[in-house]
């Protein structure tokens, strides 16, 4: 298996508050990889940690195959890159900035920048700095989209955009990645946008990897249990235990990794399975959160 | 890719270099204001008008300095103001991201300095000179340009700096200005200034700020 982005043993610290904590990730060449967290978890410095701009303390760093900092020139060449804030000269006309971009990209694709810039409505002589937050938005994708890059890192593009202009985005992005087989690797902590076009899902919280699974074991593996019986106790599960309620003489189980033959499981322990219930991905989200602050004894 | 750099660091900086380069269009003329009849003029009257001519060239090290602080801190103003986020993430080696703003730069000095060139050569041409007063609109230009360059490079390595980088320049600073306060407060005869030594490194060659000392005269003997 070869992975876009590789990092390992990943230690970094801003401060005496913030730091990133022994980060491995592994992202699958080809795949759609939703980077979730919170707000202050970490996901821009952590992409800032993969594009080089900053230097960590300890770990490696391996993207499309290259070390990091090292061959950081031939990475980017091949990188698509959008910020969480806009970092294109205001002072440039939209025509202007394109053509800027395009000077550092061999590949760059100026028919299908223009064909993008015609199918997003934006007006070429308008000033970077006269664009609206739903424009400028568009404007990156269309930059690193047109970059036909193998590797896209794309830090909250959606984030204060009204939800025209992200399913606009959202679809070029999906276009885009039917096209070829390049790596996303998006990070959003809104739940429901990542869930409808991620194949795969890290979670972050407090610069630390919680989880990293396929979205689809994500979606359905964690599953809140009502459970009668149920010991003091509990030893080796056949899933993870994120957190247990007491209710009454009932106790409510929030688990990941659940398949229905586990039920068996509680069988053994002299509990009895009374109801399964699906979680959507935010309450799963949440969860996972919760059980990586507070672990369950 | 130098061609779009260039017109980004244009597009940024138009309006002080076409101020810059009117007031290196003018300063040449402004020597000759009072420059009519000076061919059969006594020796007094050439000896005033040369003076005074000398004194307008003491303002061109000064556009050449303004010149320099412009661009030179121009050329990153647009990079600071995104962190220099979208320059980190451009596919060329940070050297070579610097070289091309550093020659940027210098191409937008060119244009003030070839309008001190065309503003010199017209200033010459307006004037008959007398026996023995000869015009240097070359090598005034020419030393303008390379004034120009050092104050750019000086202050495009200052604005690019980081912000220790920064602090400690401005930590040697209060040293030499503290050293001073403590030389005086102890009253040593003889002690010699330390802000006047430095100055006197820099400001004497082989010490940066040489060119822009001496005299700066477009009309000389």
């Amino acid at each position: 298996m070869s992975y876009a982005i590789e990092t390992f043993d990943l230690a970094y610290r801003a401060g005496k508050h913030f730091e990133i904590r022994d980060l491995g990730l592994k992202v699958r060449e080809g795949s759609i990889y939703g980077f979730l967290g919170p707000n202050g978890s970490g996901k821009t410095t952590t992409i800032r940690l993969l594009l080089g701009m900053l230097k960590p303390v300890r770990g490696t760093i391996t993207v499309l195959g290259r070390k990091v900092p090292d061959e950081m020139a031939r990475i980017l060449a091949h990188t698509g890159y959008v910020p969480e804030r806009p970092h294109l000269y205001p002072y440039l006309s939209l025509e202007q900035a394109v053509r800027y971009h395009a000077a550092f990209y061999e590949g760059f694709d100026m028919a299908y920048a223009g064909e993008m810039r015609r199918s997003f409505g934006l007006p070429l002589d308008q000033k970077l700095s006269h664009l609206s937050k739903g424009e400028m938005g568009k404007l990156h994708i269309l930059l690193v989209l047109a970059q036909r890059p193998n590797l896209l890192v794309l830090d909250e593009p959606t984030d204060g955009l009204d939800p025209v202009v992200r399913r606009d985005v959202l679809s070029a992005l999906l276009d885009f990645c039917s096209q070829g087989s390049a790596t996303v690797f998006i990070s959003s902590h809104l739940v429901h946008e990542l869930e409808r076009i991620c194949d795969w899902v890290g979670v972050l919280d407090n610069g630390k990897l919680v989880v990293e699974l396929p979205m689809q074991s994500f979606k359905n593996g964690i599953k809140r249990i009502r459970v009668s019986g149920a010991p003091s106790l509990v030893g080796d599960t056949p899933f993870v235990l994120l957190q247990r309620e007491t209710t009454g003489t009932e106790q409510v189980w929030v688990v990941r990794g659940w398949q229905p033959p586990m039920a068996v499981w509680f069988q053994g322990v002299g509990a009895a399975v009374k109801e399964v219930m699906d979680l959507d991905l935010e309450e799963g989200f949440v969860e996972l959160l919760r059980s990586s602050r507070a672990p369950v004894s | 890719m130098y061609r779009q750099v260039l017109k980004a660091q244009w597009l940024a900086a138009r309006l002080p270099v076409v101020l810059l380069a009117v007031l290196a269009f003018a300063l040449p003329l402004l020597t000759v204001t009072s420059g009519s009849g000076l061919t059969n003029a006594p020796v007094e009257r050439v000896g005033q008008w040369l003076f005074a001519a000398q004194q307008v060239g003491v303002l061109i090290p000064g556009l050449a300095l303004l010149a320099g602080l412009l661009l030179g801190i121009g050329a990153w103003v647009p990079d600071h103001a995104g962190k220099h986020v979208y320059a980190l993430t451009l596919p060329v080696p940070r050297s070579m991201f610097v070289l091309l703003r550093f020659a940027a730069g210098a191409t937008l000095l060119a244009i003030p300095v070839v309008a001190l060139g065309v503003g010199a050569v017209v200033a010459t041409l307006s004037v008959s000179l007398p026996d023995g007063v000869h015009a240097y609109p070359l090598q005034l230009t020419a030393r303008f340009a390379m004034a120009s360059l050092v104050c750019f490079a000086i202050f495009f390595a200052i604005s690019i700096a980081t912000k220790r980088a920064a602090l400690a320049t401005l930590g040697v600073i209060c040293g030499v200005l503290l050293a001073d306060a403590v030389l005086a407060s102890l009253s040593i005869k003889d002690a010699a200034s330390v802000t006047a030594s430095v100055f006197y490194l820099l400001t004497n060659w082989p010490g940066p700020l040489s060119i822009l000392m001496g005299r700066w005269a477009l009309f000389d003997v």
